[in-house]
């Protein structure tokens, strides 16, 4: 048989025809069972510059660093009379007045490392900056509530440590055709078409086998969930803006995913920091601001929460590129309508007590935001997914 | 020898066989193919590579450079080095694909998943890489001294910045728990003071290993029991006659050569050998040479690495390393980038490879290169990248050339299905898909082999 002939003869062959009973236990669960709360995470990839982002524009020390690239008090969205949002921030200005937004200041963890891989595997897997794990904390969750690949889903071409689970990991699609497609070429399909169980509980080959018909049994459930699911809500045309779109698009369809990471690129502002930062902040607020009026208008945003971080601020004081170096702690953003305690949760950043690198110090470990999200939100259990128990806040 | 079994030993001890070599290998004993294996690793061929327009890097140390040249100047110049490590990279494969020191290729692919290290100044990477191959078959003592004194290591894990006044633990810290002995098997004031053993370590412009003494730790020390005035070599003698030591490393190598699943009376057989003085080759040819290295259970169990799949993929059809840009697309897909490992303790292997979204692209990846298949997935932006880029990385068109189709008639048109079978696949075929694969029985061979590359037993050596 020619390829072409294989291929005409296959892509027709439905394999909904023919899913074989193991692989009918990967669907059809009750969503209910696993409740309908969703939570998003987005990485501001490159280590965001808290201190222009939420800015202490009464005080003096803050200016004295940055004397070229401080924001003018006149300019900032004062927010509590100490410190004032980025102008590009707009519309997340509106969120938090209409109480949808939490900032939690200083976040961070103990002895920080300035590495962007190194603390971004530290973020991903919620170790100790002296520990290495081989899997992420969302994948972890997955591995024991979620228990399928698209219970967490990463919207890009790859999967991150953080969806890496120890028996099990998410997936990772930007466009769940396109991954549907890959998933089904013809001899793909056709070796899933002529699999019995037989082979399943074999060591690294029935491990293969199974990862095949979950990944292609995901593949199949994300895409035609979502097809029909097409947002009407008018994003910005940039990449940042479609991953929200998809996002939506995704959880606005009723797809059981639980988990969701999304990283933005671009922010590792070593040089003429002022402009590339606004640029940035204003594609990531005006993309959050439809993504949440898309989940409103859908009725999901009570039951979606948005964490952004970053894998660490920058330093306090400027360098002599007219930017900022790797830093440490820094601010993060709650999203979403069943806040606790919107507004600011804790204090403001105290730049009169830095680290030996001027560098702020954390007071709030991102640990205990995390076991705070699983229990509070997701209702898992956090000490079984982080590997120890932290103090939970009260920001849900 | 048995064909399955000198296809096991070639997975192993390199990246699968010929049909052409395998025909005369048959025709000797065990010892005789194996003696071969380490006779065509017994030179050392370093890496080389262009590096004249570094040489201001070998003669200026870089804050010496800046202060000199300027920031602007100093910044280009660590771009343009760490524009060369990608190069080097891809230098790098070719090069374990296409060597005739096999086993010495292989052997260096483990050790810089023990000595894990990272650096982007293009002088100290391919120097590290080089040390890396001149020891992988030689004594493990001289191999630890041995990388202790690079400078990418020295600076790797700051070593360089561990001085009297303020020891670093940091190098002291992986070199006991990653290099040598594993977690709990050291107390924390074994560290302090093996940390104080290497102050003052540090290297030249030049990249010559120096020992800083106004900056070296001359008091006495108390390591793993032992009192001095120790220095890093005596840390590293030291940490020799542990025999967790020994078993420590032996894991590796079992987990890595053998089976993911340690049998625990081979491992302490090779513990024994290993620990009488830490000789590799010896280590290797013991393994190579064992019967149960060739038992059923060790056959095809082990999940090929992206670098092993690509290289396999490469022996049996020339298709893979023909640009640069295309061979690092394929490392970052399939999450095993050289140069660029995770972090200190190295990427995991085996299972952990897979993931839904890489093994989706491993099973493609066959058509994607012999096949013309297309592929639209793109990979991830760099930390460093500004928004514009992050997005904007490219997938690749990969179409296959008339010369590899021309190569695998030469080689295998000749081959009857069943043995092709026979030597690209060694897991035991699953029984649907053996059914499955009946259907392409009528197809030319090339084809044939492309499914025959697309399932599952294929990820396994």
């Amino acid at each position: 048989m020619k390829r072409r002939d294989f291929l005409t003869k296959t892509s027709l062959a439905s394999s909904l025809m023919l899913v074989p009973n193991f692989m009918k236990a990967f669907e059809g669960l009750d969503p209910a069972m696993l409740g309908y709360k969703k939570l998003v995470l987005i990485q501001l990839s490159g280590g965001n510059d808290g201190l222009n982002t939420i800015v202490p524009y009464r005080n003096d020390l803050y200016y004295k660093y940055r004397p070229g690239i401080s924001i003018s008090k006149y300019k900032v969205l004062d927010l509590n009379g100490e410190l004032g949002m980025n102008e590009n921030l707009a519309p997340l200005k509106s969120l938090f007045d209409k109480g949808y937004l939490s900032i939690i200041n200083n976040v961070g963890y103990p002895n920080p490392n300035r590495s962007h891989f190194r603390s971004t595997d530290i973020w991903h897997t919620a170790s100790s900056s002296s520990e290495y794990l081989d899997s992420g904390w969302m994948g972890r969750y997955i591995d024991q509530y979620g228990k399928k690949p698209h219970s967490g889903i990463e919207v890009d071409d790859s999967l991150s440590l953080i969806m890496k689970g120890q028996t099990m990991n998410g997936i990772a699609t930007k466009d769940a055709k396109k991954m549907f497609n890959n998933a089904k070429t013809p001899f793909f399909n056709k070796v899933l078409e002529n699999q019995t169980a037989a082979h399943l509980s074999e060591h690294n080959l029935g491990y293969l086998y199974k990862t095949m018909v979950s990944a292609q049994s995901s593949a199949k459930y994300i895409y035609e969930t979502s097809k029909t699911s097409k947002s009407t809500k008018s994003y910005p045309k940039n990449p940042f803006a479609k991953q929200l779109k998809t996002t939506a698009e995704f959880i606005n369809s009723g797809l059981e995913t639980k988990v969701y990471y999304v990283s933005m690129g671009g922010f590792d502002t070593h040089a003429s920091q002022s402009n590339r930062q606004s640029r940035l902040l204003k594609t990531y607020a005006e993309a959050i601001d439809v993504f949440v009026n898309d989940l409103e208008a859908s009725n999901s945003f009570k039951d979606t929460l948005i964490v952004t971080f970053s894998e660490f601020g920058r330093r306090v004081q400027q360098n002599a590129a007219a930017g900022t170096d790797h830093g440490a702690a820094s601010n993060l953003f709650i999203i979403g309508k069943q806040l606790k305690k919107p507004g600011f949760y804790n204090a403001s950043p105290d730049l009169s007590n830095l680290d030996s690198n001027g560098d702020l110090k954390y007071s709030i470990d991102f640990r205990s935001v995390y076991a705070t999200l699983l229990e509070h939100w997701l209702d898992a259990n956090h000490s079984n997914i982080l590997g120890q128990s932290f103090k939970t806040l009260n920001f849900i | 020898m048995k064909q399955r079994h000198l296809i096991h030993l070639h997975w192993r001890s390199g990246f699968g066989i010929k049909p052409s070599s395998l025909q005369s290998a048959k025709a000797l004993n065990k010892k005789k193919n194996v003696n071969s294996i380490f006779e065509s690793s017994k030179k050392i061929e370093p890496i080389l590579i262009d590096l004249s327009e570094f040489d201001d890097f070998l003669k200026t140390p870089y804050q010496k450079y800046k202060k000199i040249h300027g920031a602007d100047a100093a910044t280009k110049l660590r771009q343009k080095s760490q524009k060369k490590v990608r190069e080097l990279n891809f230098v790098w494969l070719k090069k374990i694909s296409s060597s005739q020191c096999v086993l010495r290729e292989k052997m260096t692919l483990f050790w810089a998943n023990v000595f894990v290290c990272r650096d982007n100044h293009i002088f100290h990477m391919v120097q590290f890489n080089n040390c890396l191959r001149t020891h992988a078959l030689g004594n493990f003592g001289n191999f630890v001294k041995a990388i202790a004194r690079t400078p990418s290591m020295l600076k790797y894990l700051n070593n360089n910045r561990n001085i009297k006044s303020k020891p670093n633990e940091n190098f002291a810290r992986e070199l006991l728990e990653l290099f040598t002995l594993g977690l709990g098997n050291y107390s924390e004031q074994d560290v302090k003071e093996a940390a104080r053993a290497f102050t003052g370590w540090s290297f030249k412009a030049n990249g010559d290993f120096i020992i800083r003494t106004n900056k070296h730790d001359e008091n006495l020390k108390t390591f793993l029991g032992v009192s001095g005035n120790l220095d890093g070599d005596d840390v590293i003698d030291i940490l020799l006659k542990q025999r967790e030591c020994a078993e420590f490393i032996c894991k590796k190598i079992y987990t890595y050569f053998v089976n993911p699943v340690i049998d625990p009376s081979h491992l302490k057989e090779l513990t024994a050998l290993f620990y009488k003085d830490y000789n590799i080759e010896k280590l290797m040819r013991h393994v190579f040479s064992s019967d149960w290295f060739y038992d059923e259970k060790n056959i095809g169990v082990k999940i090929k690495s992206p670098v092993e799949l690509m290289v396999g993929i490469n022996k049996t059809v020339p298709s893979v390393f023909k640009k640069q840009s295309q061979v690092t697309y394929l490392q970052k897909m399939m999450g095993q980038i050289l140069l660029y490992p995770v972090n200190v303790s190295g990427w995991k292997g085996d299972r952990y490879w897979i993931d839904s979204n890489s093994l989706m692209f491993r099973l493609k990846l066959p058509s994607v290169l012999l096949n013309n298949a297309k592929i639209s997935l793109k990979p991830k932006g760099e930390f460093e990248d500004d928004f514009g880029n992050f997005y904007n990385q490219k997938n690749q068109n990969f179409t296959v050339s008339d010369k590899a189709r021309a190569y695998f008639e030469t080689h295998y048109s000749k081959t009857p299905f069943k043995r092709l079978k026979a030597i690209l696949v060694l897991p035991k075929l699953d029984e649907d898909t053996k059914e499955m694969l009946k259907i392409y029985q009528n197809q030319n061979a090339f084809q044939y082999c492309i499914q025959l590359m697309s399932i599952p037993e294929y990820q396994l050596c």
